[in-house]
């Protein structure tokens, strides 16, 4: 389908029309962060935001989800699945979170296929928007993601000063963009060029890291005391895991007050946390703060690459901008670099 | 180089020199301008890596209960505010007293990474910063800025009790002459002076966004119980589900778990990354306990403990 | 305990704390049931509940 373009003060009508039909999933403001929320309609959509608190992962693999519930009282001792989602359209997901979702497919959608997530993943439709700036914390060029490029989105939208660019990516893409054929335009070329200009500061002022040789470092570096010196500072707690586009570690729990009717779920668990890998019996693989770190960055950049033949972090930099302790990815990477 | 980081650096490197101490917690610089972050130094070559700078934000205390099983004793830096933290500890009897060799140094304030953040370039690495009257200039590999202090303080630092630590066996920078402003609970009284449903829409929406990721627990001095009952399994107090009323649930627990025994120290408020206002929980039963128990700021002395677990004649008794 | 529920959005009359021995029937009796009477006035409460 040719690129079409969109003016600005046109998006709440479009965003207004696509919540008619789906659920639409949009960042909004709450107590002052950005966060994708559902909305009922283009009232309160912000598009003036580097990128949301909490990435949009939380569509696809939410934080907590029910599996099943279960009755006893029920004769047949049926199991209820969790009911689906509906149609819903992702809004305003950024390059380096849609080059996650990516990342989260190969983990989901591979021999096991798990439902939860397919189910989610199928009745979305992700509508990204380009960078035309970034946060002192982004790298996702060290990837080979672009802030202009969002391969694995069904449209993207790049903003070019008093319209967006809107390229169908999928065909469901195409069909989502029918909804609205009234309000775009078709580019006459000049928006396609546009484009370059507009995507180029977040390019250029992104911290520029080099992943050339990381991997083949790391091969060698299981028993490196670098791990621990840095773990040193780290306190145990979840929020890089919770706050990555990417980490998908889940516990699976019974919850049952009492009652003759309860539910099993699943929840997002961090490799950070001591008793994660706490086994019956009590062995613990991983018993100290070394360990755990050290797994941390060897799964988002080794591991991650030997299963799935791509590395496991998107360079959204989350992590290291909320990390209490300033225990920073792009240092570690550099480190690396230097010692390994 | 301040003087300050000069004599932090010789007081460790003679207590590592002589063996006084196995090991010091300090800041180190981070990887931003404007950030610290902590280094456990065990040999005199690498106090190098010690500094002090308007960026140490981070509390260390915690470390100490991480560590006391680790050969000797240990010294970490403190500010006024972490110093209640050792207390904290030393009462909780976490750590014996004669294990921790504590440094001392008087702070004005500190800078809130977020708060600058949004005001300069804070990537590349810091070259100086000096405080010039109301403005603060922060030299960087990216540039020099200045910004007004006041803007760019952490919230915590307009109500300092303790501008020079409460406990230290060796003090490296000069005593804050400047009277301690402690907090007279404005802020609170305006969150309790919301009506019923006004504070249910507020804190339900702050529990909301909270994640579960535990800094705040994990970064408190307050906070050492060795099985954490929100971790506990069996029996399963809190469930792991993240939703509002479990995240209440974990919010309003720890609160009362630390209920006059929070040192106020500020750092489970500045770890969180939702922003939740978690002060405003523990500020409000510390307010409510110094009313109830007459007592001072847990942590600001050697003596002492948790108010609610001590029973005393005078204790207000309004349930009878 | 209770300033704190008040302060996040609890309505007072929820929580009470009272001490009573056991051998004061009366006064558990009486607490009790003014407790029942506030409680079933202000309904049934939403939050910590799933």
């Amino acid at each position: 389908m040719a690129d079409k373009t969109i003016k600005k003060d046109q998006v709440k009508t479009m965003l207004n029309k696509i919540a008619q039909s789906n659920q639409l999933i949009a960042p909004i403001q709450v107590d002052g962060i950005t966060l994708f929320k559902p909305v009922q309609s283009g009232e309160g959509v912000v598009l003036d935001y580097q990128n949301a608190l909490v990435p949009p992962k939380d569509y696809f693999f939410p934080q907590s989800e029910k599996m099943f519930s279960y009755d006893i009282t029920d004769p047949s001792w049926a199991i209820k699945l969790a009911e689906g989602v509906p149609n819903r359209v992702l809004f305003g997901a950024r390059p380096c979170d849609v080059k996650s979702i990516l990342l989260l497919d190969k983990v989901f959608d591979a021999e096991f296929r798990d439902d939860f997530y397919l189910d989610k993943r199928n009745k979305t439709t992700v509508v990204a928007i380009s960078c035309n700036e970034c946060r002192h914390t982004c790298f996702c060029g060290a990837f080979g993601i672009s802030p202009g490029e969002a391969e694995g989105a069904d449209v993207l939208l790049t903003d070019l000063g008093d319209k967006y660019l809107v390229e169908a990516l999928t065909d469901k893409g195409v069909s989502l963009l029918a909804n609205f054929s009234d309000l775009l335009t078709d580019d006459d070329g000049s928006g396609k060029a546009a484009k370059e200009k507009a995507v180029a500061p977040a390019k250029d002022k992104q911290m520029k890291i080099d992943m050339e040789g990381v991997k083949a470092k790391l091969d060698n570096m299981f028993d490196h005391p670098m791990w621990a010196t840095e773990s040193m500072r780290c306190i145990g707690c979840g929020t890089c895991t919770f706050v990555c586009p990417t980490c998908h570690c889940f516990d699976i729990v019974d919850f049952n007050n009492q009652s003759s009717v309860g539910y099993r779920y699943r929840c997002a668990d961090s490799c950070q946390f001591a008793n994660f890998t706490r086994a019956a019996g009590g062995h613990q693989p991983r018993p100290s703060k070394k360990e755990r770190t050290r797994q941390r960055f060897m799964h988002k950049l080794r591991y991650f690459v030997d299963r799935y033949g791509d590395f496991g972090c998107v360079g959204c930099g989350r992590c290291l901008e909320k990390c209490p302790v300033n225990l920073d990815i792009a240092q570690i990477i550099n480190k690396v670099k230097e010692v390994g | 180089m301040n003087k300050v980081t000069e004599n932090l650096r010789k007081t460790a490197a003679k207590l590592l020199q002589d063996k006084e101490v196995e090991m010091v917690i300090g800041y180190g610089l981070g990887s931003e301008a404007v950030r610290t972050q902590p280094v456990f130094i065990t040999s005199p070559e690498d106090t190098e890596k010690l500094v002090w700078n308007s960026f140490c934000v981070n509390g260390l205390t915690k470390y100490l209960s991480d560590l006391k099983t680790h050969p000797g004793k240990l010294a970490v830096v403190v500010k006024g505010c972490d110093s209640r933290g050792i207390f904290r500890l030393t009462q909780d009897n976490i750590i014996p007293r004669d294990k921790i060799v504590v440094i001392g140094i008087p702070c004005a304030g500190q800078l809130s990474y977020t708060k600058l953040a949004s005001k300069m370039d804070v990537s590349g690495q810091l070259n100086d910063v000096e405080e010039k009257g109301d403005d603060v200039v922060i030299k960087t590999t990216k540039g020099d800025f200045t910004v007004k202090k006041s803007e760019v303080l952490l919230d915590k630092c307009n109500t300092c009790e303790h501008h020079n630590p409460v406990v230290a066996d060796h003090v490296v920078g000069d005593a804050i002459n400047a009277s301690p402003t402690p907090d007279s609970y404005d802020e609170i009284k305006k969150y309790e002076a919301m009506s019923t449903e006004e504070k249910a829409k507020f804190w339900l929406s702050q529990f909301e966004r909270c994640i579960r990721c535990y800094a705040c627990r994990n970064i408190c001095p307050g906070c050492t119980c060795r099985e954490c009952i929100f971790d506990a399994i069996k029996p399963d107090w809190v469930g792991k589900e993240i939703d509002v009323s479990e995240n209440e649930l974990f919010h309003l627990t720890r609160a009362f778990h630390l209920a006059g025994r929070c040192v106020d120290c500020g750092e489970c408020d500045r770890v969180c990354p939702m922003d939740i206002p978690i002060r405003l929980l523990n500020k409000k039963l510390l307010k409510e306990c110094k009313e109830l128990f007459n007592m001072e700021t847990p942590g600001s002395v050697e003596e002492g403990g948790s108010v609610i677990g001590q029973y005393r004649l005078e204790d207000p008794e309004e349930f009878m | 305990m209770k300033r704190l529920l008040e302060y996040v959005g609890y309505d007072p009359g929820r929580f009470n704390a009272r001490w009573i021995s056991g051998s004061e029937g009366q006064k558990w009796a009486d607490t009790t049931k003014d407790m029942t009477e506030k409680l079933k006035a202000l309904g049934p409460n939403k939050r910590f509940s799933k």
